[in-house]
């Protein structure tokens, strides 16, 4: 399903996957984030695979949408794990951040 | 002013018509004597070098006035020296060799005159001052062309030198060690963090053993980029294994208020090598 800029799919065994794409507008992503936690209820998820394989750089607002998009997960007892982060997006990311992110990471869905 | 230019440089074109072919001679011996004994210039490339250089010579001459640097027969006799010049030291020539060949060249225009009776003093002196200052420019520009391949090879050795200063090894798959030895300065950390960042991806390693052993000192600089490379680790999903911190280091390191609660350290490379393995529920035992 395609929830204004993301794709959420089920991927078994309670995990979601969800694929941003360039639609998502990441000045307004309220309507989204109530979206993919409704669909994480509806699915009884307790995990979000989150891809990055199409985001080479992470600035200050695309990680601000990502850790409240996580702490969101976390309020509804879902783990959020971002996945398939590109080497110049955590080079980025590692550069400004001053503690650690409130979403898990992993190599691929197969690594966690 | 003009007009002594244009009468030094077609007496000079005059002066090379009628001993073209024995100044060609005159500078093809000498640049077998300098060039060919050392292997540096084969004889054909040392004939190549005294045709192409008259031809060019004359061309530059040819123009309404060749003090004029920026003109194109004038570049193209910069750019001719500087491309012998790089040949030359590439191929292990010294470049005072090809200094004393250049000057020896413009000996050979000066001495040619001298035997001319027709040529007037005040026209000789102007052809000199003409000779002069074509042939220091083309020093200058052999001499920026010589100093931007020193700088060029330094930057290259530089380079290779950081790269096997922290060699990336895979141990095993889905392991990577690093060992890093030295100071950790900021251009050094980038370079590593997008080695590692890169090989993390490529290898898809689960683990990284960063070894801290040759790390002498460590002040806060060092300690936040030890901190910046493990949390770019752990942001791609690998776990990063922080092994060999020595007593002063870790002692320095608590002084500063850096915190590794978040990182995993061991004492040594082999522990942490046990540790990744264990990650990857992998066993390693003597053989019965």
């Amino acid at each position: 399903m395609n929830l204004g800029g993301i794709h959420l799919t089920r991927v078994g065994g309670g995990a979601m996957l969800a694929e941003p794409s360039r639609a998502l507008d990441l000045s307004d992503t309220a309507f989204v984030l109530e979206a993919i936690l409704a669909q994480l209820h509806k699915h009884r998820a307790d995990r979000l695979y989150y891809d990055l394989a199409d985001v080479p750089v992470i600035d200050t607002v695309h990680y601000a949408w990502l850790e409240s998009l996580a702490r969101a997960c976390r309020a509804i007892n879902v783990r959020m794990i971002c996945i398939h982060m590109q080497p110049t997006a955590a080079f980025g990311l590692a550069t400004f951040l001053q503690d650690p992110p409130s979403f898990d990471t992993a190599l691929d869905m197969e690594a966690r | 002013m003009l007009k002594n230019v244009t009468q030094a440089k077609n007496s000079l074109i005059e002066q090379l018509k009628l001993q073209v072919g024995h100044i060609s001679n005159r500078i093809e011996a000498q640049g077998q004597a300098v060039f060919g004994e050392g292997n540096v210039l084969s004889t054909d490339e040392i004939t190549d070098l005294s045709v192409q250089f008259l031809e060019l010579m004359v061309m530059l001459l040819d123009t309404e006035n060749p003090l004029d640097s920026q003109q194109p027969a004038f570049r193209a006799l910069k750019t001719f020296f500087g491309n012998i010049s790089k040949q030359i030291v590439a191929r292990g020539g010294r470049m005072e060799d090809f200094v004393r060949y250049m000057q020896f060249l413009q000996r050979c225009f000066i001495e040619s005159l001298g035997q001319d009776e027709k040529v007037a003093p005040e026209e000789m002196r102007a052809i000199l001052l003409l000779l002069s200052s074509v042939f220091n420019e083309l020093l200058l520009a052999v001499f920026q062309t010589y100093l931007e391949e020193k700088e060029r090879t330094i930057e290259a050795q530089q380079r290779e030198l950081r790269e096997t200063s922290t060699p990336i090894t895979e141990i095993w798959d889905g392991v990577l060690t690093l060992p890093i030895i030295g100071t950790l300065d900021s251009s050094r950390t980038l370079l590593i963090m997008e080695a590692l960042l890169n090989r993390i991806a490529q290898e898809r390693a689960s683990a990284v053993v960063m070894d801290v052993t040759g790390v002498h000192t460590v002040d806060s600089q060092v300690s936040h980029h030890m901190i910046q490379m493990v949390r770019a680790i752990q942001l791609m999903g690998a776990t990063a294994i922080l092994t060999g911190i020595r007593p002063e280091i870790a002692r320095a390191m608590t002084s500063l208020n850096i915190d590794l609660g978040n990182v995993t350290t061991r004492a040594t490379l082999s522990d942490g090598l046990k540790e990744a393995f264990r990650l990857l529920g992998v066993h390693v035992s003597r053989a019965a």
